[in-house]
């Protein structure tokens, strides 16, 4: 992983099932190991210790040559942001004060974070809707790291967290989704309260505490324990598959009733994207996201899904200075990237 | 009256929430004895983000929560309580009483599913059984009971002579 690459991970390339409603589909397990303290009890030897069991893992499970681990000292605060807005780390993994380790394969589909709230918190990232594909690449990376560590683990709770939110499986299955058409023709409602009410969290961009921008929403499981991972992972993609349903059908609608409408909005996204000379990050995510709707509608042809999708990344402050190798204060910041946008749809 | 919908035979005055493997929920009627029986007189069913159910951790803080700690790692169950964090694999044995229906409310049950084989996950869960084992041994010492002691010996011996098969 390169800072300041042009390209974004694999997993943003809009190739996979259903990616005219899926962004992706993220699996994500916790683990501790036994007989080491938790990390709020972990004295920083002890953080450093697992740090190095992680590190040495991988290694000997063959994983230093698909991607790059990253001690603390590289982790600052612009490279942590830089990795949040590619959804690699989390808000508490940059936040944290612990020791941390960082591992992610080169085409960013797979992340580990050593020394969040767990030891081992990591993710595996696929394009649209994959959930057997995502569970079967985490299992099978759960079985090595298993072979080289010994895991906390009791046969009555699972797998043992910090947080008893996480106790059993330790999995958290996921679907980022982009719903503007249900928006749009106010049905928003009724779709996250039928997932809410099967016991499934909904949640901003950047999950928890993050707000709905661009119509972008995550649904995920909230229990860990009680059922297996494929009964979790089915009941995430069932609701999944509704909702890509309802947000077609609610597309559809548009497409026939106010066809006008909906091209004029999106066409106007399209101009202010190609026009402005100052664009925020906000605005910026919010144009992209309607920009989105008109290519997987094709009213837009000028641009493809994978190109809106790496432009949805690259805007966002840390990832454009990255880019750019240049640190800028927010005015500048608002220029240079009205200009990025510019350049990459006029052409 | 209504009569228990499980022995049909007492008086039924728990309602519970039953649901099956497709997601459907049923409400039965059933009597104390047979919620009892069966584990299900705290199932209620969990409509609260567990966020909020680890909120309410605090609230529930007791004085004598100071005074329960992990052996292995010195976190309290008021720390506990306060953080809504474990302090190490150990405290599931320590408070386990105590997270039973905690782990009910957030998740609907108490018995994972799941993955579970693996030498390293095996031996990790001998790792605890023992260690459970010898700390009520100690106490069994402590506390002159040498019955329980002589019978925990036991215990231990057949868990390390299974482990080691």
């Amino acid at each position: 992983m390169k800072l300041g690459s042009n390209g974004v991970g694999r997993w943003l390339a809009a190739s996979g099932p259903d990616s005219d409603v899926v962004i992706s589909t993220r699996i994500r397990l916790a683990r501790n190991l036994a007989g080491v303290p938790f990390l709020p009890r972990a004295k920083k030897s002890e953080q450093e210790r697992v740090v190095e069991a992680v590190r040495w893992a991988l290694n000997a499970a063959g994983f230093d040559s698909q991607g790059k681990f990253i001690d603390d000292e590289l982790l600052s605060e612009s490279q942590g942001q830089y990795l949040l807005e590619r959804h690699l780390v989390s808000p508490d993994f940059v936040a944290s004060k612990a020791r941390r380790g960082l591992y992610v394969s080169v085409d960013e589909s797979l992340s580990l974070m050593v020394n969040e709230e767990d030891h081992l918190r990591f993710q595996v990232l696929a394009s649209g809707l994959a959930f057997s594909d995502a569970l079967s690449t985490a299992l099978g990376l759960d079985d090595k790291l298993e072979s080289q560590v010994q895991y906390a683990f009791s046969p009555e709770f699972g797998f043992l967290t910090a947080c008893p939110t996480n106790v059993g499986t330790g999995m958290r299955a996921s679907v980022l989704v982009h719903l503007p058409g249900l928006v749009l023709t106010r049905e928003i409602d009724k779709v996250l309260r039928g997932a809410l009410h099967i016991g499934l969290a909904v949640r901003g961009l950047y999950g928890e505490g993050s707000e709905t921008r661009g119509n972008f929403l995550q649904i995920s499981n909230q229990k860990s324990l009680g059922q297996s991972e494929a009964e979790v992972v089915e009941s995430v993609a069932d609701i999944s598959r509704q909702v890509v349903d309802y947000e077609r059908k609610a597309r559809e609608y548009l497409m026939k009733n106010l066809r006008m409408e909906l091209e004029d909005k999106v066409f106007r996204s399209f101009a202010i994207l190609k026009g402005a000379r100052i664009l925020s990050s906000d605005e910026a995510i919010n144009l992209i996201a309607t920009l989105r709707l008109g290519v997987a509608l094709g009213i837009v042809n000028e641009i493809d899904l994978a190109g809106v999708s790496r432009l949805l990344i690259l805007v966002r402050p840390a990832n454009l200075q990255a880019m750019l190798g240049e640190t800028l204060e927010t005015t500048q910041r608002d220029e240079r990237r009205a200009a990025f946008v510019r350049e990459t749809l006029v052409r | 009256m209504k009569k228990c919908d499980l022995c049909h035979d007492n008086p039924a005055g728990v309602k519970v929430h039953q649901m099956d493997k497709d997601g459907k929920v049923t409400e039965l009627m059933v009597c104390a004895e047979c919620a009892r029986q069966r584990g299900l007189a705290e199932v209620k069913p969990t409509k609260t983000a567990p966020v909020e159910v680890m909120a309410e951790l605090k609230a529930g803080l007791q004085e004598k929560d100071a005074a329960l700690t992990c052996t292995r790692c010195g976190t309290t169950l008021a720390d506990f309580k306060r953080q809504g964090r474990l302090g190490c694999d150990y405290c599931y044995i320590a408070f386990r009483d105590e997270l039973l229906p905690l782990i009910r409310r957030l998740h609907g049950a108490t018995q994972h599913v799941g993955r579970s084989v693996g030498t390293g996950r095996k031996n990790a869960h001998v790792r605890l059984t023992t260690d459970r084992i010898r700390d009520a041994l100690s106490a069994a010492i402590r506390d002159e009971d040498y019955e329980k002691a002589a019978a925990l010996r036991d215990e231990l011996r057949k868990v390390e002579d299974e482990a080691g098969q």
